[in-house]
């Protein structure tokens, strides 16, 4: 019995040993090839493990008793397995006691060694990452018995992420745009659309939890990216100081001659493409004629039709051939128009006026075809668009005397018979282009002194500091080879590409500087303290206060980092847009003043924006999924800026709160006021017959329609046919409000009766339609019967915290099944600071296809057996509880069975708002019963009910608190936590609990702890440290 | 950032791997000739009744009509009017019907979706949820380029101009860069044989970088060497992509194809179909140079402007009222839309004889080569996403059964019923890539139970 049990651990041992990602063998460094394997360490593996790894037993196919003679690579690629199952406690059996702890121990730290000191060490570059920071023991970080071990960070380059990408680009590129926000006009950040192409190459992994990590390096695929991007920010740069010289002045400096003159030869080009054909009259009087070309009409094919049936005529917006072409038409149309004349001749003449100019024949064939066939519907447009109030014939006024004799002089010098006008200006312009070419060469390179500035306003605009001098000479040096060969425009673009592709502009500084202590560490130094506290709150580089204080000797103590840390945690004059993929659906408004790093922490930690990318069935949602998904994140979005905003009881409210936001704004007031709209006109109108009103009824009530605006019903023009059909329209919404009220609703949920452009009823904080209440739906709400709370949050029943909301039950399931692994497994890491081993490679995780079980059913016969079980049950107990909640996490007791076997009633594909279009399909009941453990208190873990349940005793949770707090400053310092940050994170609890759970005041300690102060140098660490 | 999962994920030839920039470093998987692959995007999708042969028998227009599956030989068929300029190559083509593509149907436009298997909305970055497939195959078959990606969009009345936002999509919530006009194309893709000082100051420009940053390595240890010697392993990198770009520049000299003074300055005044002929002349360069063995190329969106169609050469015609059967000058939106696919199939049919006429290892290029041309949004201007007609062309080395072929697939939402995630899974699982199924599995097949995933058998060799 005990073989056999052994056997199937061992087995699974080595099932493990493939799930950690070496079951390929990797290089190593060469230095490891002088590994020394002491007799002591392989008497230990040998005896201890050999019981089932010897040749002739190697469970797994997998022997031990040969370790030293295998080839150095197989080797240490098998210690480097050995050390990460003693790690994760898989290894020795439970039920074995072949390995004493004494030797367990002393393996353990001799591979450490080794490993470490060989640079092989696969474990200690793993345990850097995310998802192995559990791993250390979440007792003895809080224990309080490592309290005493100073707290620091290494000195680090830390590679930027997708949003300081954007916020520097931004930045530097003047990108500053505005949003109507609650009324107001505001500046946002994080509203990422440039005028030019950037394609962001520091995209962060999708994982729930912290996804900013700062051990990440830059690769070939970044880099790449990064020379088009700089040449389109280069290019973007020159064109910026174009457009004023403040932006970049040694630029102007450097280029003021030469733009100078192409400034002046456009003028130039301007005057005479406009008034060309005046000044000939002027120069050449009765023989400006003569010098003419003969005109050469172009022939088109009037309209016919050739098909010998009615063929669709394209209307007038498809057809015309652009607004500067129209305005174009037009001024040549009043040009040439005369008293009496017809339609052709007027044509003819402005044809021969474009021909004269040299306009494209193709561009004269395509305003011809355009004018044979819509000239009618133009003169409409004319008329309608106010074309001679907008597109005015310009009025001549001749240039000073010095260009009028330049001009003159050089339309005379190169115009010859036959030239069209626009020969004419080409070949003066050739002509000047010559005379000022040699100007510039004449004028020679840039001073030392313009490109000394140069460089030194680029470092100032492009990496925000002053080069120092021997940087400054170095790149003056640089622009001045770059100028020798391809001239002083290009050189500089060239010199702005560099800088932008130098490490420093894409990795953040983090080092210490000054005095070092006892323990060995220095502070920040005070500019990278700078930086690092902006970029923990936000994604731009440090505000004016900020900087001022570093460089004027102000950020140097603990207070200090606390003042700034406070200031900007208070700070709410600066927007945010949340996520633009929520705004991009059904134009949902996501914005918020909350500092975005605060919110975007509970966004990652809860992951429940990983919705948006799982694609899910509008039929079995029964209404349209794509439309409602957006405002499902947006609205978590809100909830979690509103209980962060609150900052009492933050962690307990966030995984217990009964209210929710369900289809609203966020402006209480606005959207009361439009529910109560709705009300008034139900009441209104409610014991009237309206359904059978004519026009002469609602005539009669035109004060009050007047008073309560109804869309499509204009009491002044009340109309009954076309797209104005008042009756309808107003019929149609009094059926949409009636089903609001009919089943005695106290409030009315202010979406719009029928689809249309426009607001008429509620509106979102940025000014537009409140789109998708099928929101709703989500809550298991019918939007038939809803008494619209207009005051939100407020409570929506059978849902507690976070995760209950659909938002996180979504992206924590399947595309048609929820997950109880999933959630499972994420309860475990993420609140109960747990670790569960990866799925092995080995094992294919499907769940058997059988439409006469539930999931649970089905997946307690795959993952409860013995082998698969002592991972699952980790996950499993947790997520059962979720079960409640299908996979677009609506509440259920019965589980529905959807196979076509199953299909009880078809429901229409197509349908109303209001409709319920899933189809009904049998059921079993849900079995919501699980197991929570791991709490460490006895009085929260044990049965579960179901997830309601397991939030509220997780709210109660003193672990559950340590664990997010762990999160907290994963994020916050962009890596996992050591037992020498033990002190910062007693102390960020310490915080929370002194301060009525505020989670400004973890965030406070965070940055302004020991770990996140202090640095310690880098030599002598080796690769792996 | 390396996760747990990416661990597991880089020991095996994953789909997850940032695509178009590492294609660069990556290593190839292919023997001998690499393959080629060229996805042709139109607009406005392709009605399953237009690609059907003339020819087929009453017995084979009620099974198409009824979309019931069958297969016929091409080469007993005469194919429709449109697709007519292909009839010489008929052996090497294959027009695939009954996939669906209704996980990427976005209505008129699909943006990245087509090519990702995946719905992305709106055209936003965040919904591009995995590298596309042209990315996934330049992967396999890397090259100096890795990729390239061509289009011919625009605003209804003026083209688009230089390098703008493309639809290929590198790697999640990545958005290629893409050439817009002939002009630009050509001078990026043949810069080292047009350009050299060009090339030239780049390789000044990182040879200084790699100086600067390795100065600064020095004074590193650890893992924060490790940062900046990567930064100078990738600048090196690139420094040998533009070497290898170099020593083609014989072969790019030989092969440069003639651009015509018209597309100067993004070409104001070109017309469609120029504009088209000189896309399909670089396209073709680039692929004979060894430039690149993967091309996507936007022949037409909604907005692309048509101007000079044959018969109507002043007209500005919109794809898009065409979708509404909007006329012009007396021509019919049928008529027109024919005259569009026409155009379009004159390129494909100068691809193939031009890649047939040069000379690669036995045979010509055309061997290693596969041409797919298809609807964007499937099959029609609104597209329900049921079915997306394929037309592939391709030569005697496909590691695919392309020939002579008419193969009819069984219905949406019916057994056996395949999508484009089957397809681009058959090009990908043909081509050295594993992968169980490539792209988001339709939703009525999962809703139905029906087995959705993997290749498409009938067109693997056997």
């Amino acid at each position: 019995m005990l073989a056999t049990a052994l056997k199937l651990a061992c087995t699974l041992f080595f099932v493990l040993l493939h799930s950690m990602g070496f079951a390929q063998v990797t290089e190593y460094p060469t230095s490891a090839k002088t590994l020394a394997f002491p007799s002591v360490a392989k008497t230990i593996i040998e005896n201890s493990c050999g019981a089932c790894h010897t040749d002739g037993n190697q469970e797994g196919g997998i022997r031990l008793d040969d370790l030293g003679q295998l080839p150095v690579n197989e080797k240490l690629h098998l210690l480097n397995q050995i050390q990460e199952q003693l790690l994760f406690g898989l290894m020795p059996p439970a039920n074995s006691t072949e390995l004493s702890n004494e030797d367990k121990n002393l393996i353990t730290v001799w591979l450490q060694n080794q490993l470490g000191k060989l640079g092989a060490d696969k474990l200690a570059e793993k345990l850097k990452t995310p998802d192995y920071g559990n791993l250390i023991d979440h007792r003895d970080l809080f224990s309080g018995q490592f309290a005493n071990l100073p707290g620091f960070t290494y000195d680090r380059r830390w590679l930027i992420s997708e949003y300081i990408f954007d916020a520097k680009f931004n930045r530097i590129l003047n990108h500053r745009p505005h949003k109507t926000i609650d009324g107001k006009r505001q500046y946002v950040l994080g509203s990422n659309g440039r005028r030019i192409n950037l394609t962001n190459p520091f995209l962060l992994p999708t994982n729930t939890g912290v996804r900013y990590y700062a051990n990440t390096t830059l690769n070939g695929g970044h880099l790449l990216t990064m020379i088009t991007n700089a040449k389109e920010a280069a290019s973007q740069m020159i064109y910026l100081t174009g457009r004023d010289k403040r932006y970049l002045p040694a630029i102007e400096e450097i280029m003021r001659l030469e733009w100078g003159q192409a400034a002046l030869l456009q003028s130039r080009r301007a005057f005479l493409e406009t008034f060309i054909e005046k000044i000939s009259i002027d120069l050449y009087g009765d023989k400006n004629a003569d010098f003419l070309p003969t005109f050469q009409p172009v022939n088109i094919q009037p309209p016919k039709n050739t098909e010998g049936t009615e063929i669709k005529k394209s209307p007038f917006h498809a057809a015309q051939p652009g607004q500067q072409e129209l305005a174009l038409i037009y001024k040549t149309m009043q040009r040439n128009k005369t008293a009496g004349g017809t339609d052709k001749q007027l044509i003819e003449r402005c044809e021969i006026e474009w021909f004269n100019h040299g306009h494209n024949q193709r561009t004269i064939e395509a305003r011809l075809t355009f004018l044979a066939g819509y000239l009618d519907e133009f003169r409409a447009q004319i008329l309608n668009h106010r074309y001679d109030q907008k597109h005015k014939l310009p009025i001549y006024k001749p240039r000073t005397d010095d260009e009028m004799v330049i001009v003159n002089e050089a339309i005379l010098k190169n115009r010859k018979r036959g030239d069209r006008y626009n020969d004419v200006i080409e070949k003066c312009l050739r002509q000047w282009q010559l005379e000022y070419s040699t100007l510039l060469n004449n004028a020679g390179p840039p001073e030392t002194s313009k490109l000394q500035d140069l460089v030194e306003q680029l470092f100032l605009k492009i990496s925000e500091r002053t080069p120092t001098s021997e940087e400054n000479e170095k790149y003056v040096s640089l622009t001045q080879t770059y100028i020798s060969s391809m001239g002083n425009i290009k050189a500089i673009e060239k010199l702005i590409q560099t800088l932008i592709l130098r490490s420093e502009f894409v990795y953040r500084d983090e080092f210490g500087s000054g005095p070092t202590d006892p323990s060995g560490r220095r502070m920040l130094s005070p500019r990278d303290a700078s930086y690092a506290i902006a970029y923990a709150l936000t994604d731009s580089s440090p505000d004016k206060t900020l900087s001022e204080a570093a460089a004027s000797g102000n950020l140097k103590t603990r207070d200090d980092y606390k003042r700034e840390v406070l200031r900007l945690l208070d700070n709410r004059d600066q927007y945010y847009v949340i996520d633009e993929a929520v705004e991009r659906l059904q134009l949902t408004a996501s914005v918020t003043n909350t500092p975005i790093r605060k919110l975007r922490f509970f966004r990652d930690f809860f992951g429940y924006p990983k919705m948006l990318a799982i694609f899910k069935d509008n039929k079995r949602f029964g209404s349209h999924y794509d439309n409602a998904k957006g405002r499902l994140v947006g609205e978590a979005d809100r909830l979690v800026d509103h209980i962060i905003e609150c900052d009492t009881n933050v962690i307990e409210k966030l995984l217990t709160t009964e209210d929710f936001y369900v289809f609203h704004s966020g402006d209480n007031d606005a959207m009361q006021a439009s529910s109560e709209r709705i009300k008034k006109i139900y009441d209104y109108f409610k014991d009237l017959d309206w359904q059978n009103f004519e026009v002469t009824d609602l005539v009669a009530h035109k004060d009050f329609l007047s008073e309560v605006k109804m869309r499509g019903v204009d009491a002044e023009r009340i109309a009954t046919q076309g797209r104005r059909n008042s009756i309808r329209e107003f019929k149609t919404a009094m059926t949409s409000f009636s089903a609001r009220f009919d089943k005695g609703q106290t409030g009315a949920a202010p979406f719009v009766s029928f689809p249309a452009h426009g607001l008429y009823n509620a509106s979102t904080r940025t000014g537009l339609q409140l789109r998708s209440p099928e929101v709703a739906r989500f809550f298991n709400i019918a939007l038939d019967n809803w008494n619209y709370p207009g005051v939100q949050p407020a409570f929506v029943s059978n849902r507690k915290g976070m995760l209950t909301h659909p938002a996180w039950l979504i992206a924590h399931a399947q595309n048609t099944e929820t997950d109880p692994v999933k959630r499972g497994k994420w309860v475990r890491e993420k609140l109960l600071a747990g670790t569960v081993p990866d799925v092995p490679i080995t094992v294919d995780a499907v769940i058997p296809e059988n439409h006469h079980k539930t999931l649970r059913d089905r997946l307690v016969a795959v993952t409860e057996t013995e082998a698969c079980w002592k991972c699952h049950e980790r996950m499993n107990p947790l997520g059962y509880a979720f079960e409640v909640y299908d996979d677009f996490g609506r509440y259920r007791r019965q589980e529905s069975l959807e196979h076509p076997d199953n299909l009880i009633q078809k429901s229409p594909d197509k349908g109303g708002v209001y409709m319920d279009l899933r189809d009904i399909y049998k059921t079993l009941p849900v079995d919501s019963r699980g197991y929570l453990s791991g709490t460490d208190d006895q009085k929260l873990d044990g049965p579960l009910e179901d997830a309601i349940d397991l939030a509220d005793r997780l709210g109660q949770s003193q672990r559950v608190r340590q664990s997010i707090i762990r999160y907290a400053f994963r994020y916050y310092l962009g890596r996992n936590e050591k037992l020498s940050d033990s002190s910062t994170l007693i102390n960020a609890e310490k915080a929370y609990l002194d301060n009525d759970g505020s989670f400004d005041a973890v965030i406070v300690s965070l940055l302004t702890s020991d770990s996140f102060i202090y640095r310690k140098p880098l030599e002598g660490i080796s690769d792996d440290d | 950032m390396t996760t747990r999962r990416n661990f597991l994920k880089t020991s095996a030839l994953g789909t997850g791997a940032i695509a178009m920039p590492s294609s660069l470093f990556a290593h190839s998987f292919s023997k001998g000739q690499p393959k080629r692959f060229i996805f042709i995007r139109k607009s406005n999708g392709i009605r399953p009744n237009e690609v059907t042969p003339l020819t087929f028998s009453d017995q084979e227009k009620s099974l198409d009509k009824q979309g019931q599956p069958f297969e016929a030989d091409l080469e007993n068929h005469e194919l429709p009017v449109w697709l007519q300029p292909l009839t010489a190559h008929k052996k090497d083509m294959t027009i695939l019907q009954g996939l669906s593509c209704k996980m990427s149907e976005n209505g008129h436009w699909s943006y990245s979706s087509v090519m990702g298997a995946f719905k992305s909305g709106r055209n936003s970055l965040s919904g591009i949820k995995r590298a596309t497939i042209d990315f996934e195959l330049a992967n396999l078959f890397p090259s100096p380029f890795g990729h390239v990606e061509l289009s011919l969009t625009g605003n209804y009345n003026t083209f688009r101009t230089g390098i703008v936002a493309g639809y290929s999509a590198p790697a999640p919530h990545q958005r290629n860069y893409c050439y817009a006009d002939p002009q630009t194309a050509y001078d990026e893709l043949f810069k080292s044989v047009t350009n050299p000082g060009a090339v030239e100051s780049d390789n000044a420009m990182l040879k200084f970088l790699e100086n600067e940053e390795s100065y600064k390595a020095k004074a590193l240890n650890g893992y924060e060497k490790l940062k900046l010697s990567n930064h100078i392993r990738s600048i090196e990198a690139i420094q040998k992509r533009n070497q290898k770009v170099s020593l083609k520049s014989d072969t790019i000299a030989d092969r440069l194809p003639t651009l015509s003074e018209v597309h100067a300055k993004g070409g104001p005044n070109a017309n469609t179909p120029e504009k088209q002929e000189a896309m399909t002349d670089i396209l073709i360069a680039a692929l004979v140079t060894g430039l690149t063995n993967v091309v996507t190329y936007t022949i037409d969106e909604l907005s692309t402007p048509i101007k000079g169609l044959p018969g109507n050469e002043g007209d500005r015609i919109s794809i898009h009222e065409l979708g509404h059967n909007g006329g012009y000058s007396g021509v019919a939106a049928d008529k027109i839309r024919e005259k569009i696919r026409v155009g379009h199939m004159n390129q494909v049919a100068k691809i193939v004889d031009q890649l047939k006429a040069t000379p690669e290892g036995d045979g010509s290029m055309f061997d290693n080569t596969m041409i797919m041309y298809f609807p964007e949004n499937g099959e029609g201007h609104h597209s329900h996403g049921t079915q997306a007609p394929v037309i592939t062309l391709a030569g005697q080395n496909c590691n695919l059964e392309i020939g002579g072929r008419y193969l009819r697939l069984p219905y949406h939402g019916t057994a056996g019923h395949k999508t484009i995630g089957n397809w681009y899974t058959t090009l990908l699982n043909a081509h050295g890539n594993p992968i169980k199924h490539y792209g988001d599995l339709d939703l009525e097949m999962s809703r139905k139970k029906l087995d959705q995933q993997g290749a498409i058998k009938q067109l693997l060799r056997t």
